[in-house]
């Protein structure tokens, strides 16, 4: 796997300034589209694609926060994974605001301020990620595990918010 | 002194947009960059996307076609487009509708086939019909047509897709983009109408097939965000409830066993209702019924909502999906574009109106829309005109997948993902001693292979015996920017790698396209030869000339004796081509090809740094300098 921060020539690190992120992969698309090599020889049209793919590959990778998380992980050799054992006191947590989720079937309201609940977790933990990827230096390893611990909470927020869009469609 | 113009056998060849409708069919091109539709005699940009067959083998297609359709309703193909890349047994082809099928056969790939008197024809057949049409009239209004994007609905699956292009290729066009729909009228909205930024839906209800998208705009480039819809969704679901009721009032209850030409007059008298009822409030509807008296109702603009609200609200769940596929709310949209003639029916705009929180846009002819943008985007790709910024940036509309131990259906590539995209996967084996790998290509969002659309099947052959779980398979998803998929599958431990003939599920396979090119009439007559050599000149001559370019510019990328090394590759190319010896130049090509790589990739690194500076990041500009170089990007064009 290659490194989609280098993929798109940005500093690999949490925060980003709003639409910095879409401006490179549109630069980036401008130059390697298939579209803008037509008429370059053939030899140009295979290895524009090529690009082409891996940089839209990076964006998708740094453009969702969560798995813009994971790809700072694996930059240092970390993973989180289906499986992988999660804190006794999120799994009450998650399985609280489940609870609350089922309750408020056909209840729009309510459903709403779950939402908004977990926004303000996800945030919390978003926070915990930034604090070890956005300052100057390599983390260490204590940044690295928090933020590890961080990312599998976001998982199961993120779970929970698709299960809450299931249950609104 | 008096200019006089002189016939120039090299006439630019003019790039086309062809709008392949369910309903109707358009052709558009560029002239001094505006957009305009190729007419008929009466001065209509609209072909009726209908085929009669002649009992003798002679076809009409267009006006004349649709008047016989009453007359002929087995022997005029009407909608064609729905059948396109379905298998013998959709369920479309037990809808109503007066067609004989010919039932699936063992052995013969599965496509729906036309029985039209002593003959079958399948949709790729129908739609190249349609296809020979239009591009007959834009020779003749432009003499010289070059290549042509043709659009799609954006939720085409590959077999879809596919089909389309074999149509294309039938008809003798070559093909410079499949475009989806939606994307081809935000591009002529977004082009003609001088609108550079924001968010848009697109609410594309045509005669067959509905898409919405959602995408934003952002100095010139038009990215795709979500897409979703129904390819067999449209007016012309409107017309069969329509006609549903007709025909149940008219005391018809079996329909399977009523007379083609009785259902080709409800079907007609529905549309033709639903046209008057755009302005009017109340309308007469009269069937002739096959003995006795015409049948004749009134019906009113109430009712008719009432009819055909169900197939309207199907288009909801689609819109709100790709809302929040895109994360966008309705209230931060910029405009919703409608598109396709079923726009039209006042209840669809209620409807829009009220989902998008929005008055619709509907400053370009829905009709046209989409042929408009197609030529744009033909005229882009031909490299000229002053619109060289623009950039379209579209999605795959389904995911892409295998199926795996248990039948369930293991995503590579998920739906919205941008193309030109690409994905490798590793999978293992699940018995002892397996040999080879069956690997089924599926398409769609459900969990269960079973319950998704069937792309391809294939089997990766040739594997030593190993205990379960220690092969090694690696699949690779390639999506080009027509949204056509390819799959390659490698075993690592082994190194065996299979380019995988895909065998399609549904629609033609390669030989059958190749079959009836030969078939053709027009091929038949020329020289295969002949026609392969000119081939072969045309591509090295391009590959001269874009060779030659590309030195031009960027010459200083190399030494001496790379230069030296691509300059006798040049001349030996030409020099081939010169004497007209098909190997050489094909050899020669490929030897071009190889002494142009170093120039390749330095160009490429070039184009890629040129591209990050353009735009320093608002946070990081320092930083950025500090960092000129990124090892992975240089010298790395590997994704996988």
């Amino acid at each position: 796997m290659t490194d989609p921060f280098a993929t798109l020539g940005v500093p690999a690190r949490f925060t980003f300034a709003p639409g910095d992120l879409e401006q490179r992969h549109r630069d980036l698309s401008r130059a390697l589209h298939p579209d803008r090599h037509v008429h370059s020889p053939p030899g140009e049209r295979r290895m524009a694609l090529e690009r082409a793919v891996s940089v839209n590959d990076a964006f998708r990778a740094l453009r969702d926060p969560l798995s813009r998380a994971q790809a700072l992980l694996a930059l240092h050799g970390l993973s989180v994974q289906e499986g992988d054992r999660a804190p006794a006191a999120l799994l009450m947590e998650v399985m609280e605001l489940r609870e609350d989720l089922d309750a408020a079937r056909a209840k729009p309201a309510r459903i709403a301020a779950l939402r908004e609940t977990v926004a303000a977790r996800v945030a919390a933990e978003e926070s915990v990620v930034a604090r070890a990827f956005d300052r100057e230096g390599a983390p260490d390893a204590r940044d690295l595990a928090q933020a590890r611990d961080a990312v599998v909470k976001l998982r199961y927020f993120r779970r929970f918010q698709e299960e809450a869009d299931a249950m609104e469609e | 002194m008096a200019l006089l113009q002189i016939f120039d056998p090299k006439a630019r060849a003019v790039p086309i947009g062809i709008d392949l409708g369910t309903t109707n069919s358009l052709v558009a091109y560029v002239v001094d960059g505006g957009v305009e539709c190729v007419t008929d005699c009466n001065l209509s940009p609209l072909l009726p996307s209908v085929v009669y067959y002649g009992a003798h083998g002679a076809t009409l297609v267009g006006d004349d076609a649709r008047t016989l359709a009453a007359l002929h309703p087995r022997e005029t193909i009407v909608s064609v487009k729905r059948f396109m890349g379905r298998g013998a047994d959709d369920p479309e082809t037990r809808r109503l509708g007066p067609y004989d099928f010919v039932a699936p056969r063992e052995g013969e790939s599965n496509t729906v086939r036309f029985r039209v008197h002593s003959r079958e024809v399948t949709p790729v057949e129908v739609s190249a019909e349609i296809l020979r049409e239009l591009k007959g009239r834009a020779e003749d209004q432009l003499r010289t047509v070059g290549g042509a994007v043709i659009t799609v609905p954006a939720y085409f699956d590959d077999a879809q897709r596919q089909a389309t292009k074999d149509a294309a290729r039938l008809a003798g066009i070559e093909v410079l983009r499949l475009l989806n729909e939606p994307t081809a009228a935000a591009l002529a909205y977004g082009l003609d109408k001088g609108r550079t930024q924001g968010t848009f839906a697109v609410y594309d209800l045509g005669g067959g097939t509905f898409d919405i998208t959602v995408l934003s705009l952002d100095d010139g480039v038009f990215q795709v965000r979500s897409t979703g819809g129904d390819s067999q969704l449209g007016g012309d679901d409107m017309d069969r409830a329509v006609a549903t009721v007709l025909l149940r009032e008219m005391g018809v209850d079996d329909f399977a066993h009523a007379s083609p030409e009785l259902v080709r007059r409800a079907l007609d008298a529905a549309r033709a209702a639903k046209h008057r009822l755009t302005e009017a409030s109340e309308t007469t509807v009269t069937v002739a019924r096959d003995a006795g008296e015409d049948f004749s109702r009134a019906l009113t603009r109430a009712e008719f909502d009432a009819i055909v609200g169900p197939v309207v609200e199907r288009t909801g769940p689609a819109c709100k999906r790709a809302l929040r596929d895109a994360g966008v709310k309705p209230e931060a949209l910029d405009g919703v574009i409608l598109v396709g003639g079923s726009t039209r029916v006042p209840l669809v705009r209620s409807f829009v109106r009220e989902l998008f929180k929005h008055e619709p846009l509907t400053d370009i002819d829905p009709d046209q829309v989409v042929a408009f943008g197609a030529a744009l985007q033909a005229d882009m790709l031909a490299g000229e005109g002053p619109r060289e910024d623009a950039l379209i940036l579209d999605v795959i509309p389904l995911s892409l997948g295998i199926e795996t131990m248990g039948g369930v259906a293991e995503k590579i590539l998920t739906r919205n993902t941008t193309i030109p995209a690409g994905r490798a996967q590793l999978f293992t084996t699940y018995a002892d001693n397996q040999t080879g790998f069956v690997i089924h290509v599926v398409q769609g969002e459900r969990e269960m292979a079973v319950d998704n659309r069937s792309l391809a099947t294939f089997t990766l052959k040739g594997i030593p015996p190993m205990a379960a779980g220690l092969a090694r398979l690696e699949v690779t998803f390639r999506v080009d920017a027509d949204g056509m998929l390819d799959v390659t599958a490698k075993e690592l431990t082994t190194g065996v790698e299979q380019r995988v003939e895909v065998k399609p599920s549904y629609g033609l396979e390669a030989d059958d396209v190749e079959r009836m090119l030969m078939e053709s009439f027009e091929h038949a007559e020329s020289d295969l030869a002949a026609r392969q050599l000119r081939e072969r000149v045309i591509e090295a001559e391009q590959v001269i000339a874009a060779t030659q370019k590309a030195v031009g510019i960027d010459g200083d990328l190399l030494d001496e004796d790379e230069r030296a090394e691509l300059d006798g590759a040049l001349a030996a190319l030409r020099d081939a081509v010169a004497k007209g010896d098909r190997n050489a130049i094909h050899h020669r090509t490929e030897g071009l090809d190889r002494a142009a790589t170093p120039l390749a990739e330095r160009r490429m690194n070039r184009a890629v740094k040129r591209a990050m500076s353009g735009h320093a990041l608002k946070e990081f500009e320092d930083e950025l300098d500090a960092r000129p170089t990124h090892p992975h990007l240089v010298g790395d064009g590997h994704t996988h």
